[in-house]
């Protein structure tokens, strides 16, 4: 299992999965069982990432080339 | 020399024949030339003139027309005037009564709109069925607009309020004037080029026809249309449209509209899980259920001599499934309890009615808002609610049943 590499919208998406899976009632017990071991990760994997609270903000400056500053934009800066 | 009965006039007869011949002559009408000797008194009224290189004619444009320009009537200002014309009888005057006032040129601006629009619609680039869908969770938004304005304000804010998980990439242009195509073309580009973005916000404030001239440019639809992500366009307030709202993925009539569509509600989401979760806790109890039942079936079995090892193993197994899933069951129930109530209101609006279709139902209590998990729970509350897939039913229990566990049948 790597849920630490899966994107948010594949780790939501695999869950969907998942749950239509064991909804078929075409698994074996035995894969019915791992299929929602893995669902209940894949649900606390994707409640923490939820759970990430603010907004990272950065600035990409375009002249000739493209570049992206780090950093929070000024705009930020005004405490919002 | 007049011989005949000549006819005298009263001046405010006169006043009147001529202000009928000229309403009645000219109608409606549409005038070009130069504003001058604006003045605007407290009345709200907008009286000046309107000149050329040797003429001149009064005008008023009255407070509720004046209220609907959106532009600065300023001297020197070239503008059409439409409206009728009239006689002012206080001084034998007439005057242009004007309606609607506008920037001249615009009419030709929008000439060339229109002809731009059915060009590009030729050419397929507002094609319904190139549109990209937005992704259901992004995790990187570009924002293109300037970085001073309402705009970016109002999508900060409201991704903030809304999905503060995801990263929002800045891309500052100007949003008017002469170089804003190119930068809007430029910065669009670029975000294409970083490959890593999953949906755009293109979008500035209202304003005039004029202000929003960027996204009327040929440059920066073409811009739009290649651009690697979706690209949603929030330009203006609902009444205005440009260009621009033709070729993006998705329209939003404003900026924090915009916001609102590249970006899911957290708790939505987090209702949607726990829905999940739910559904599966369900499933997989049935499932279990259901094997247990052809086990003890199988023990009682005729054939018990001959398989009883294998039964045994199996028997084994599955109180060992059992085990997990009510460890699992238990942790999902904490997940739940740690949501607000709200949550739980919404999430009867999710997944689980795809189980309470399967002929499940939940027992509230009284009052609707707390799920009874347990029998000796409903006894206790006396009068409950139970909701199926298709509205709720109010019951009384009356006590306990012979029953210890439900039976059900074994669907596969």
């Amino acid at each position: 299992m790597s849920e630490t590499t899966l994107t948010f919208e594949a780790a939501m998406s695999r869950l969907e999965k998942i749950v239509a899976e064991l909804e078929s009632g075409k698994l074996s017990l035995e894969d019915s069982l791992k299929k929602f071991e893995e669902g209940i990760t894949l649900g606390k994997t994707c409640r923490e990432f939820l759970d990430r609270a603010d907004v990272r903000i950065r600035t990409l400056t375009v002249e000739g080339g493209a570049q992206v500053a780090e950093g929070n934009a000024e705009t930020d800066a005004d405490g919002e | 020399m007049s011989f005949g009965e000549e006819r005298i006039f009263a001046v405010g007869e006169i006043n009147a024949l001529v202000r009928e011949m000229l309403e009645g002559e000219f109608g409606f009408v549409a005038i070009a030339g130069e504003v001058s000797n604006l003045r605007i008194p407290a009345s709200g009224h907008l009286y000046f003139k309107l000149k050329d290189a040797s003429a001149q004619i009064a005008a008023v444009c009255f407070r509720a027309d004046a209220r609907r320009l959106d532009f600065d009537l300023e001297d020197g200002a070239q503008v059409v005037a439409r409206g009728n014309l009239t006689l002012y009888d206080a001084q034998g005057s007439y005057q242009l009564v004007a309606r609607t006032l506008e920037p001249a040129g615009r009419g030709d601006l929008e000439r060339a709109l229109r002809l731009l629009i059915a060009r590009l619609k030729e050419e397929g680039l507002f094609d319904p069925a190139r549109k990209r869908p937005l992704p259901l969770y992004p995790k990187r938004l570009a924002v293109v607009t300037s970085p001073t304005g309402a705009a970016i304000r109002d999508i900060l804010s409201t991704v903030k309020r809304r999905f503060p998980c995801v990263e929002v990439l800045i891309v500052p242009v100007q949003v008017q004037g002469e170089a804003a195509p190119a930068q809007i073309v430029a910065a669009l580009d670029a975000i294409t080029a970083l490959g890593n973005v999953d949906v755009v916000i293109l979008g500035r404030g209202g304003g005039s026809i004029e202000d929003l001239a960027a996204f009327n440019d040929e440059a920066v639809v073409r811009a739009i249309h290649r651009c690697g992500a979706p690209v949603i366009s929030a330009v203006g307030h609902e009444s205005d449209v440009t260009v621009a709202d033709f070729v993006a993925d998705v329209r939003a009539a404003t900026p924090t509209m915009a916001a609102e569509i590249a970006v899911p509600e957290r708790d939505e989401v987090r209702a949607r899980i726990a829905g999940l979760e739910r559904a599966a806790g369900l499933t997989l109890t049935r499932r279990v259920d259901a094997a247990r039942r052809r086990a003890d079936a199988l023990t009682r079995s005729y054939a018990l001599g001959q398989v009883r090892g294998r039964i045994e193993h199996s028997m084994q197994r599955l109180d060992h499934a059992s085990h997990r899933c009510a460890r699992a069951a238990a942790m999902t129930l904490m997940h739940g309890r740690a949501q607000a109530g709200a949550l739980d209101a919404r999430l009867s609006g999710l997944d689980p009615r795809e189980v309470l279709r399967r002929g499940y139902a939940v027992v509230l209590d009284a009052a609707g808002t707390n799920a009874l998990s347990s029998a000796g729970d409903a006894i206790r509350a006396g009068e409950v609610q139970l909701l199926f897939h298709d509205g709720a039913a109010q019951a009384n229990v009356t006590g306990e049943a012979r029953l210890r566990a439900p039976t059900l049948e074994a669907s596969s």
